[in-house]
């Protein structure tokens, strides 16, 4: 069923509110947010931990909470890690619970592994990979990838590209097979690319109209400034897609889509011996090291405070983007700036949805994440907010950001967090798809295949005093940028006279192509 | 986990998802299907009341009401249900639809008390917990969701014309499940205690419990906390007339000069509704026709005539007289919404010569989707309650694969030819134009 067309109303969700506190992380999904992150536990804390009485034997106390019994340990998977010899790592779980295979095929190098000038060309190369080989035509992949009940989809992200596949074990093998074709040996038809081109180019225009995406794309870009990688959109620009060709994209296809830069993440009812067999047939001949993408310099830095408003006249709402560059994924703070942000906006109960949603009524949710990349990512908090509290509400923004940093966390509502991101591990390994793509994301950041083994011990040790450390490393609301896509001429007023910082307006809608 | 126990000539193998069905006497239907692969366990509630039931004057109504649920009941402060679940390492949420509201959560399975706690106190005893604060605060929250959802994107009215147009002014699904403002703003506690009182009882309700649970015990956990909660009534009628021909009986239309950068051509047609057979045959014409990029649409719209960048397919699955049929194709900058418009009838109506190879397609695609979302146990439970509270038959789920693969080429072909052509067509355009 298409979710363009679902009409379901929810009340909240970890979706909606991550909805609203998206990035655009890939080029096919507008809003796909990161996941915050979660975890499991080995001892229980908090709610009347004790003996459960067998139920029904006593009358039931209404005003207790239930008392629960012990976890359940979570068995992590079985990891096998190694390396073909065409260089293509190969990471392997095997589970046979059901008769399905998932797996996704990263690349390194995204759309930060190309100048800001051509950006929209990794997810360029991730479109147009399934859009013709030299012995299959796009008809011909997407009709064969619907009969035999698989799901086939590429996409890129600042820090890798990848293609992934889910479909029954029955099917791996030609499914696997055309797979390979469309990594290996994409024919990038011209009359193809100038299509996907247009379909580009229609979807810059349609995302200039949407309130949320204008927030993002100017928050990235004041965040990092135009010429650095993560200022410039997944997407691309007018300019930047019109002006890429198609060297572009098979000289990008050649320096990453190689199996020097690639790791193969699988998990399903296969074994070594068999996979490794399948994997030698469908890649036979595939070589090449590629071209291992270059590190990336940090962006220019900027001024101190101030207010970025993008002009959406008539807008029914404010779209509020708060942040600042903040750390990469190897940061050594990771585990404490994880805490931190559950505290401040990482779930529903964090204390910008509290002020923002619950008491004051402001907005449909509130939130804030770290989106940890390969180089410094930025620390982003979020809300959709009415347009005549928008000054109130950045007024909150500001206060439970400074909050972070000037007050210790009561050990209740610590205690509250690492719970909610320890014993949500079983769940996030729940599916063949949700195991994928929890080794995938450690592979793209060089992050060892044993850190889900030490996510609880990591989530327990942080202390108030670390999260206070880290807060008042990588928090500093006095230097933010506050970004707002709304109507101007009823928001800048009330801005000005907050006294936060400077207000600078900037270009409203462009100018569509008609 | 769901087990595989056949397999057909495509390989395909056919899903059992094991279950019970049992009731408590109060009449609460309970559903249990016990999996435990991974330690995690999820409790479902279907209540059977959604936007269809609400009163003139109160549209958006039975929405509100599901936010007031988490706003506490006689034994859990406000915040404190979700703080719970978040402190247990759950998810939660609810949503509210047309035909029906639902309330679910996934624990760690030594939670499952938890959840059984929150979910029976609230459907036994919300009242004493309801103030005016929470309801205004409610109402302020709601507000902004349709602001931010519907009100501040591009098309964000679409839903509300077209529902306007292919369901009379006294039918339930004339309206929106997010209402009006000045609905909500009109909503008072008293509203909040009758309809309470009316539609949150156990017989209106199904209570699903999947996944990771101890099956001698589980029984005596849900009689324990739900099993004093007294019946309710008899439900009202649904509000107005449910009754509707099954045709529009010419093409009804409203086209709209909107502050949107691209046009869009929106049709929508009634279809059998959810409980008639018929509407299985809808589904797989919906996914021959937009479902994937080797879908009818994507193929002859956006890959060869490039009149359209996106298109759209979804089939309603609703109860009440007639389902809706819904596909949406967006043009590009500068395009004639009248061409797009007539493109996309062109193709609907050429449905009426369905290849078998598409059908073969689109049921494989269906099952896939089918297949792949019983792998979480909160999706198993959604669909255990769904088939439970509309159908009094939670085995159904197993059954939906064999009745997919019953569709023909020409089944689709003789639906597109009653369904898709003129006679039963509501269109809505937006064609861009100037400031709001």
């Amino acid at each position: 069923m298409n979710t363009g067309a679902k009409l379901m109303v929810a009340c909240w969700s970890a979706v909606s509110l991550a909805g609203c506190a998206a990035t655009t992380t890939q080029a096919g999904v507008d809003y796909d947010a990161p996941d915050p992150e979660t975890g499991k536990r080995t001892v229980t804390i908090g709610v009347g931990a004790g003996g459960g009485g067998r139920a029904g034997s006593q009358a039931l106390d209404r005003s207790q909470v239930p008392a629960v019994g012990e976890p359940e340990a979570l068995e992590l998977p079985g990891i096998q890690d190694y390396t073909m010899d065409n260089g293509m790592r190969v990471v392997l779980v095997e589970r046979s619970a059901l008769p399905l295979v998932s797996l996704e095929l990263q690349f390194r190098g995204g759309g930060a592994a190309h100048p800001a000038r051509q950006a929209g060309l990794a997810s360029l190369v991730a479109d147009m990979v399934d859009e013709g080989t030299a012995t299959r035509s796009a008809l011909d992949i997407a009709d064969a990838v619907d009969l035999l009940g698989a799901s086939l989809a590429s996409s890129a992200g600042y820090d890798a590209s990848q293609v992934r596949l889910s479909v029954l074990r029955a099917r791996f093998p030609e499914a696997l097979s055309i797979l390979a074709d469309v990594v290996m040996n994409p024919s990038f038809p011209e009359a193809d690319l100038e299509r996907v081109r247009r379909e580009r180019l229609a979807r810059v225009v349609q995302r200039s109209d949407v309130p949320a995406a204008l927030a993002e794309d100017a928050f990235a870009e004041v965040l990092y400034g135009a010429d650095h990688p993560y200022g410039a959109s997944l997407l691309g620009t007018r300019e930047s897609l019109e002006a890429l060709t198609r060297d572009d994209v098979a000289a990008f296809h050649r320096a990453r889509y190689a199996p020097g830069q690639a790791t193969l993440v699988v998990a399903g009812d296969l074994k070594r011996a068999e996979l490794d067999s399948l994997l030698a047939g469908a890649f036979a001949g595939w070589t090449g090291s590629g071209v291992d993408p270059a590190p990336l310099a940090g962006p220019a830095p900027r001024e101190g405070r101030a207010i970025y408003v993008v002009d959406k006249p008539g807008a029914a709402q404010s779209e509020v983007r708060v942040g600042d560059v903040a750390v990469a994924r190897d940061t050594d703070a990771y585990y404490p700036l994880t805490v931190l942000n559950t505290v401040l906006g990482g779930s529903f109960t964090s204390r910008l949805n509290a002020k923002l949603r619950e008491e004051k009524g402001y907005t449909y949710g509130a939130g804030s994440f770290f989106d940890m990349r390969r180089a410094p990512g930025p620390f982003e908090a979020t809300a959709a907010v009415a347009t005549e509290v928008t000054d109130s509400a950045v007024v909150d923004f500001i206060r439970e950001i400074e909050r972070m940093s000037a007050e210790t966390v009561p050990a209740d509502e610590l205690d509250r967090a690492r719970n909610y991101l320890a014993l949500r591990l079983p769940q996030r390994f729940e599916s063949l798809d949700d195991v994928v793509r929890r080794l995938a994301e450690l592979v793209t950041y060089d992050v060892p295949l044993d850190f889900w083994a030490g996510y609880v011990a990591g989530v327990d040790a942080v202390d108030e005093a670390a999260v206070m450390a880290a807060a008042q490393r990588m928090l500093d609301p006095g230097r933010m940028a506050v970004v707002i896509a709304g109507d101007r001429s009823a928001i800048e007023g009330p801005l000005k006279a907050l006294g936060l910082g400077p207000v600078v307006v900037l270009g409203g809608r462009p100018v569509s192509q008609e | 986990m769901p087990k595989s126990v056949g397999a057909t000539p495509r390989g395909t193998p056919i899903l059992s998802v094991p279950f019970e069905q049992r009731s408590l006497s109060n009449g609460l239907r309970v559903v249990l299907s016990h999996d435990p692969a991974v330690p995690v366990v999820a409790v479902n509630l279907w209540y059977g009341v959604g936007s269809r039931n609400e009163p003139e004057g109160r549209t958006g109504f039975a929405h509100l009401f599901e936010h007031m649920m988490f706003q506490g009941s006689l034994n859990v402060p406000k915040n404190r249900h979700f703080e719970l679940v978040e402190r247990a390492g759950g998810t939660l949420n609810a949503t509210t639809w047309f035909d029906r509201t639902n309330y679910f959560e996934t624990v760690p399975s030594h939670h499952l008390e938890l959840a059984l706690w929150l979910e029976s106190d609230r459907m036994g005893w919300m009242l004493p917990a309801m103030d005016r604060d929470k309801l205004d605060n409610q109402r302020d929250v709601v507000k902004n969701e349709k602001l931010q959802r519907y009100d501040n994107q591009p098309y964000g009215d679409w839903s509300e014309r077209l529902q306007r147009l292919v369901y009379p002014r006294e039918h339930p699904y004339h309206h929106t499940v997010i209402g009006s403002m000045d609905d909500l703003d009109a909503a008072t506690l008293d509203d909040v205690a009758s309809f309470f009182r009316t539609y949150y009882v156990p017989d209106n309700a199904v209570l699903t419990v999947a996944g990771d649970f101890d099956p001698a015990r589980v029984m005596d956990q849900v009689e324990r906390y739900f099993g004093e909660i007294p019946p309710g009534g008899a439900l009202p009628p649904i509000p107005g007339n449910p009754e509707l021909e099954p045709l529009l009986g010419s093409t009804v239309r409203d086209d709209v000069v909107a502050d949107v950068p691209l046009p869009r051509a929106i049709m929508a047609f009634r279809i059998p509704p959810y409980d008639d057979p018929g509407f299985t045959t809808a589904e797989v014409a919906c996914a021959v026709l937009g479902t994937g990029r080797a879908s009818r649409l994507y193929r002859r719209l956006v890959r060869e005539r490039r009149a359209a960048k996106d298109v759209v397919s979804y089939a309603y699955p609703l109860l009440s007289g007639a389902s809706m049929l819904l596909v949406w194709a967006t043009g590009y900058p500068g395009a004639s919404v009248t061409e797009l418009e007539a493109a996309l009838g062109e193709e609907m109506e050429g449905l009426a010569d369905a290849a078998e190879e598409e059908v073969e397609r689109a049921v494989a695609v269906l099952e896939t989707d089918l297949v792949r979302s019983l792998e979480q146990v909160g999706e198993r439970a959604d669909l255990l309650s769904m088939f439970e509270l509309f159908f009094s038959d939670p085995g159904r789920l197993n059954r939906e694969v064999d009745q997919l693969r019953g569709v023909s080429a020409s089944d689709v072909r003789r639906f597109a030819a009653e369904r898709l052509g003129p006679a039963n067509r509501a269109v809505v355009t937006y064609r861009p134009g100037g400031g709001s």
